[in-house]
């Protein structure tokens, strides 16, 4: 009878111990939730799922909650509000300062350096870790690229006589003349190529300018490098120049206007009307999309076999001629980036969600593959099985030492980009009359928005 | 039930008929059920109105980047835009121009459509609508084949100037020195809205005026200036303030064609356009919600100014609605 008893206040203690077991784990699994917003729809964001199920599979207890079709301005607003996501994903690193700077991102350094860390240095490329910095702070986390590089119609180039792309900035300027045409009533009719803001560029045209001078952005002081770097004067010089020579017959202003009125006849920029692929320019800077985009007509995803007109090839931007032993080959690339959000009740898991999506290669290349995105990694796991040969140069752009976004700033979205880009714009208008005190003007506006948002 | 004798009392028919209406009865609504009835319109602008000015007045004083708390920072944001910020300044100006140039252009350029659409015998219904219907097409749309048409190397105005011997017609919106004034062209266009309401006036002045006036000999021009113009003064009037509260709220056109081109040089900048990049841009709520807010002052102030000189130009015909 004892022993009955026994065995049933067992049995009863043992029932009560595994309810309260039972209840503890799921009250655990409860609390190990994670959200991720993700400005992706459609086939991306069914790929992007794909990549959160995977981390679920090999995080037992963890729930991800995913909500795609969220772009910052949204998620902004949410973890101002205190209800944001644990984590969110920024589609350019234009916003990475604006992000680290005001706290919406958590700084990712201790994390980084803790048990379950990461070794960024062997994981991810240069460029995709300079970017991720501001201020020596890391708050992000990179993934796919954005790359830009340089595309030469190697029909026209051939038919001119060149061999191969321009290598050097003095080398541009050749080819552009003879690639360049005119009409019986003066106007041009088919370019070599347009140093010009606001040609195709996203508004992103100085950016690729100074990267073919090296020109840096902000000096180790971390103050505004505009007037400091004797770099930005001499690319906007050189762009003056190759207006007037090449457009103008030696006169500046002629060139302006006429390149003025041959920009404003542009084809569409998404789709066969786009001036490279009818080949009213030979030459010109552009992104990694526009490869796709060039050999389809269409569509930006990865092209096996290319139907374009011409035949092209992307190369890294020509360089100032002093500058090629270090910097040939180089470009300028960014990336989309993410965050653990500030106010995020579960760092810890969290963490372990965005080093894993940031490291998945399945995820990378599958992104790559549909996008024509190379993946920040460094890994080759991290391309995609097959892919076309024309699209070799995009890596090896994107692997080069000195290829680069500039650094970034608390500036807000942009903003240091958008005021180089006026001045790139006014210069070659002829508004600008001293670049020199134009650029000391800009340094100094730049440098008080940093001052204010610090 | 009751509401239906209430609205019966007033039928025009009745009136008409000469019947005298029946002893109203008091219409017994619970304050409730009319509270209720306007809920809606309460809450609205107590959350979507004042909520947001409070907050933004509330915010002006801040440092504010819609991540951190917002800072109490004092007047600090206002001696910022009148001492430190030049795209404040650049942005007034370019307000003020606009203003300065649209409101008169668009107040003779309405009356003078109306005018002429006040002349057909026949089919004027079929001409107002074509007149009017330019003020339909949404804002962005209307901008946006704007820029095409005065599109420097395609467009058909630049077209038709080089085959009229204009050798090098102006850059329109791709140049600084003409690009507000594509903007003012494409105002002119969809005047059809203001057209609308110079017509009803024309229509509406007495036609015993004239008669009048004709007795006396007066010719078209003396007909106009001391029948018509003083006439339609109210009609000038309201289209003068709410084109100058429009014109300070200036912003989808010039947002639209500078995105369309290169405005390097800002000067599609407007006051509106300035708070958004303060906002949304550069993510400065605390000063954006300044600008704002000393947008309404000066547009409060205009407004004031021109209410108060009205006594000495607009006419009523019954007296002024200001007294």
């Amino acid at each position: 009878m004892q022993k009955k008893r026994l065995f049933a206040s067992f049995a009863v203690t043992a029932l009560v111990a595994g309810s309260l077991v039972a209840t503890s784990s799921v009250a655990t699994a409860a609390t190990r939730s994670v959200t991720v917003w993700a400005p992706y729809t459609g086939g991306n964001l069914d790929l992007w799922n794909a990549a959160i199920k995977r981390v679920e599979a090999d995080n037992p207890g963890l729930k991800i909650t995913s909500v795609g079709n969220i772009d910052m301005a949204k998620s902004l607003a949410a973890i101002n509000a205190g209800n944001g996501p644990d984590i969110s994903v920024s589609n350019g690193n234009g916003n990475v300062g604006w992000f680290c700077g005001s706290g919406a991102w958590q700084k990712l350094n201790v994390l980084m350096a803790g048990k379950n860390g990461l070794n960024v240095k062997t994981t991810f490329n240069a460029s995709a870790n300079a970017s991720a910095v501001s201020n020596n702070v890391r708050c992000a986390l990179p993934l796919g690229s954005e790359v830009f590089a340089f595309y030469s119609n190697k029909d026209l180039l051939a038919k001119a006589g060149f061999t191969h792309p321009p290598k050097t900035t003095t080398e541009l300027l050749e080819y552009s003349k003879k690639l360049t045409t005119f009409n019986s009533d003066g106007s041009i009719k088919t370019a070599g190529f347009l140093p010009w803001a606001g040609y195709y560029g996203f508004d992103m045209d100085a950016m690729w300018l100074g990267q073919m001078f090296g020109a840096k952005w902000y000096g180790g002081d971390q103050k505004a490098a505009f007037a400091s770097d004797p770099k930005w004067a001499q690319a906007f010089n050189w762009q003056k120049n190759f207006i007037a020579t090449v457009y103008g017959g030696g006169n500046f202003d002629t060139g302006s206007k006429l390149l003025t009125k041959f920009v404003a006849a542009k084809g569409g920029e998404w789709g066969t009307e786009h001036d490279f692929m009818t080949g009213r320019v030979a030459m010109k800077w552009d992104a990694n999309w526009m490869g796709p985009m060039f050999c389809t007509g269409d569509d930006w995803a990865m092209a096996d076999k290319c139907t374009a007109k011409y035949e092209f090839t992307i190369s890294g931007f020509p360089v100032s001629p002093e500058l090629v032993s270090k910097y040939a080959g180089s470009g300028v690339v960014g990336q989309a980036q993410m965050g653990i959000s500030k106010g995020s009740k579960n760092v810890k898991d969290a963490w372990i969600v965005l080093k894993a999506i940031a490291t998945d290669t399945k995820f990378a290349s599958a992104w790559d593959s549909a996008n024509g995105a190379p993946s920040s990694l460094l890994s080759k796991d991290a391309r995609p099985a097959k892919y076309p040969a024309w699209y070799q140069p995009i890596y090896d752009v994107v692997e080069h030492p000195m290829s680069a976004y500039h650094i970034v700033k608390n500036t807000g979205e942009h903003q240091e980009e958008a005021l180089v880009q006026n001045l790139m714009a006014s210069w070659q208008a002829g508004d600008t009359p001293n670049i020199k005190s134009a650029l000391a003007d800009l340094a100094n506006k730049v440098n008080q928005i940093i001052a204010r948002n610090n | 039930m009751q509401i239906t004798n209430v609205m019966a009392s007033f039928s025009p028919r009745k009136r008409r008929e000469g019947a005298l209406a029946p002893a109203r009865k008091k219409l017994k609504v619970p304050y409730v059920f009319i509270f209720l009835c306007m809920s809606p319109w309460i809450f609205g602008i107590l959350f979507f109105t004042v909520y947001p000015m409070v907050t933004s007045f509330y915010q002006s004083f801040t440092k504010f980047n819609l991540i951190d708390k917002p800072e109490w920072v004092g007047l600090e944001n206002f001696h910022r835009m009148f001492f430190e910020d030049s795209d404040f300044w650049l942005a007034l100006k370019n307000t003020v121009w606009i203003s300065a140039i649209s409101i008169p252009l668009r107040i003779a350029f309405a009356m003078f459509t109306a005018w002429v659409l006040t002349k057909p015998k026949r089919g004027s219904s079929i001409y107002r609508t074509i007149f009017f219907l330019p003020s339909m097409v949404p804002t962005v749309a209307a901008s946006m084949v704007f820029t095409y048409i005065f599109n420097p190397a395609y467009g058909p105005i630049n077209r038709g100037l080089e085959a009229i011997g204009i050798k090098e017609p102006p850059f329109w919106f791709m140049d600084p020195k003409w690009s507000k004034w594509g903007l003012i062209l494409l105002g002119l266009w969809g005047i059809g809205d203001t057209m609308i309401i110079y017509l009803a006036g024309l229509l509406d002045v007495p036609k015993s005026l004239y008669e009048a006036a004709s007795l006396e000999g007066a010719t078209p021009w003396q007909s106009f200036r001391y029948v018509t113009l003083p006439m339609m003064t109210p009609v000038i009037f309201f289209s003068f303030v709410t084109g100058v509260i429009g014109s300070f709220q200036y912003f989808t056109q010039a947002y639209v064609a500078s995105g369309q081109v290169n405005d390097y040089s800002h000067s599609m900048y407007f006051y509106a356009t300035h708070i958004y990049f303060t906002a949304f841009r550069a993510y400065e709520m605390g000063y954006a919600s300044a600008l704002a807010w000393v947008l309404l002052v000066i547009t409060l102030i205009c407004t004031l100014i021109i209410l108060k000189t009205q006594k000495r130009w607009v006419h009523y015909p019954n007296g002024s609605l200001f007294k």
